[in-house]
């Protein structure tokens, strides 16, 4: 990186933290501490919820997702606005009703305090363990591109936030997302701005789009399911599991986890909370749709200009130190040649396009599908090499395609922009995450269970040193993070295994007024364990545990509802 | 006090209408971009 970009990285990430740390001035109670006093407007409760949610690897991996998978990740998100909704009905009124600080604090109103309790320990575990790999995934990437130390990156990437995160909590947390959300946006429309403007003098926008179609990379919708195929449950991005298995996702993410309900019980009132949400359920979809274009639009740039074989170098480097050196670089160079023939049949294409002649259209995209597999072959070649190479070789290299474009060829500030985005989307939603972990464990537990009857300075000073110790095992769990496939995956499969069940209890307790506390507790613990299994038998896409883990919830606990409790005489 | 009240339950209702109606667009459009440059 050049002195440029250094310069640009610091300036903005001290920029970030220092203006953090002058909105946490006033923050002395646990009120104001926690939900910000009730200050917060709708615009302000909008950027804080895209804010938690948009994490670093959202910017990395979803382009990447889309220069090997296509678009269709997109549908994935398509459960959001409804599930916007149905929280703006149901779990908003409620929780507003109730000031509760916590979306655990209702549990123990509906059913009783072992509910609650069970629900946060869920919630701290799965959330903790997810920070930790927020933190870890882009600085394995970061490191890898730029050679810097995993440890001292992982230290940046989740140490900074700490300071206005424990001296400013919601407060800090909020403003400072409103900082970050601005240079994220920035960032990625003068990513996308750059590769169009990168690609041949002779092509458009609209032919880079064209190209992009023509190679199945804007697979936006797909409605097919073959259910002839004994696997199709394990499809993981079509409209059905999106707008169902999204609609469950979203609705345990936004309704029952902590880091997003912490952001709009901080709104003035119910109104505002509402708007925020469903602002955010107008904009996120398209929001998405633009990543993944950017995705789209590098895959069409690599085909006219050299891709490497590998793209995480650090990887590359590692298989040529070995003895597997040159059967690698032959391959090297096979995936040179055919990229020069790719590049060829590309402007080809493009030509055909220009002219409209649909015969020579179908010709060249079918010689170029012909290329592009046989690139693909080149490459599964080279992954198990690597592999032969070395057993623990991260052979997904779909996080890395992002970054790898921006560092070899954005011009100089520009990387050093991109870069600081890349920490500040990450520190964004590790922040949200630290402050609900420490509120979850201060009113949830602290204070409900372990030390009663203190002053509100001393829960206050604990909120601190709460939110500080969170911060710690978040980067010591970076630390030890291994090699976990698609990481941007890794996290939603965690969430999955812990969210449907979370989901089932507040739904029970929102919707099924009969069922009791004792119920609703067996009935949640049995389901995580079946959750659990399902998922290590690999039967099903993880999309689909949320449903299940929620369904199961429900009838668990009104089968055991009927089972437990006698009936009585009156 | 009831003709305020059931007023701001239907603006409520009409801007969830609002935000469904603007998914099936997305859904729609989407459908229709990716066809057009297949």
């Amino acid at each position: 990186m050049s002195i440029v970009d250094w310069f640009v990285l610091i300036i903005t990430l001290l920029a970030v933290i220092i203006y953090g740390v002058y909105k946490s001035k006033s923050e002395k109670t646990l009120d104001g501490y926690f939900k910000s006093g009730n200050s917060m407007s709708w615009f302000l409760i909008l950027l804080s919820i895209m804010g938690t949610q948009a994490s670093a690897i959202t910017f990395l991996s979803a382009p990447g997702q889309a220069y090997t998978d296509g678009m269709r990740f997109v549908q994935y998100y398509f459960g959001l606005p409804l599930a916007m909704v149905v929280l703006c009905v149901t779990f908003i009124p409620i929780y507003h009703k109730l000031k509760v600080y916590t979306a655990y604090e209702f549990l123990e109103q509906r059913f009783d305090l072992k509910t609650r309790a069970l629900a946060s320990i869920l919630f701290l575990i799965q959330r903790a363990l997810s920070t930790g790999i927020s933190i870890y995934a882009p600085s394995i990437i970061l490191s890898s591109l730029l050679g810097w130390n995993i440890y001292y990156t992982n230290l940046v990437m989740g140490g900074f936030l700490i300071i206005y995160t424990v001296s400013g909590g919601t407060k800090a947390v909020t403003y400072t997302q409103m900082q970050q959300l601005l240079i994220v946006f920035v960032g990625m429309f003068l990513a996308g701005y750059m590769v169009v403007h990168m690609l041949p003098p002779n092509v458009s926008f609209s032919d880079a789009l064209h190209v992009a179609g023509k190679m199945g990379k804007l697979n936006v919708i797909e409605t097919k399911i073959d259910v002839t195929d004994s696997h199709w449950w394990k499809d993981k991005y079509n409209i059905w599991s999106g707008l169902i298995g999204g609609f469950f996702l979203a609705l345990s993410y936004f309704g029952t986890d902590q880091s997003q309900v912490g952001r709009y019980l901080t709104a003035k009132n119910t109104k505002e909370s509402r708007i925020g949400l469903l602002m955010n359920g107008l904009v996120k979809v398209p929001m998405q749709f633009l990543i993944l274009m950017v995705g789209s639009l590098v895959f069409v740039f690599y085909m006219f200009y050299q891709s490497p074989v590998f793209f995480n170098q650090k990887e590359v480097e590692k298989v040529l130190a070995t003895d597997y050196k040159t059967s690698f670089v032959n391959l090297q160079v096979k995936n040179d040649s055919l990229n020069v023939i790719k590049q060829t049949q590309t402007h080809q294409l493009v030509d055909a396009i220009h002219q409209k002649n649909d015969l020579q259209i179908r010709n060249t995209q079918a010689s170029l599908k012909e290329t592009d597999k046989q690139t693909k072959t080149i490459r599964a070649d080279a992954v198990a090499i690597m592999k032969k190479a070395d057993k623990t070789a991260d052979t997904n290299d779909t996080n890395y395609i992002f970054l790898y474009f921006v560092v070899q060829n954005l011009p100089r500030g520009l990387i050093g922009l991109l870069i600081a985005m890349i920490f500040l989307a990450a520190w964004g939603s590790i922040a949200a995450a630290l402050n609900s972990l420490a509120s979850t464990t201060v009113i949830d537990l602290y204070k409900r269970m372990w030390v009663k009857e203190q002053t509100e300075a001393h829960y206050f000073k604990a909120s601190r040193w709460f939110t500080f110790g969170w911060g710690l095992f978040c980067i010591a769990t970076a630390m030890f993070a291994s090699k976990l496939g698609s990481l941007i995956e890794a996290v939603n499969v965690l969430g999955s295994l812990f969210y449907g069940t979370i989901l089932g209890i507040f739904l029970v307790a929102f919707y099924m007024k009969r069922v009791g506390g004792r119920a609703v507790f067996y009935a949640a613990i049995i389901t995580e364990a079946l959750v659990i299994a399902i998922y290590i038998s690999d039967v099903i896409s993880f999309l689909w545990l949320n449903v299940i883990g929620c369904l199961l919830v429900m009838g668990f606990a009104l089968i055991l509802q009927k089972v437990l409790v006698k009936p009585t005489t009156k | 006090m009831e003709e305020e009240k059931s007023s701001i339950s239907k603006k409520w209702r009409n801007a969830y209408a609002l935000v469904i109606i603007t998914l099936i667009l997305l859904i729609v459009f989407f459908y229709f971009f990716a066809k057009q440059f297949v």
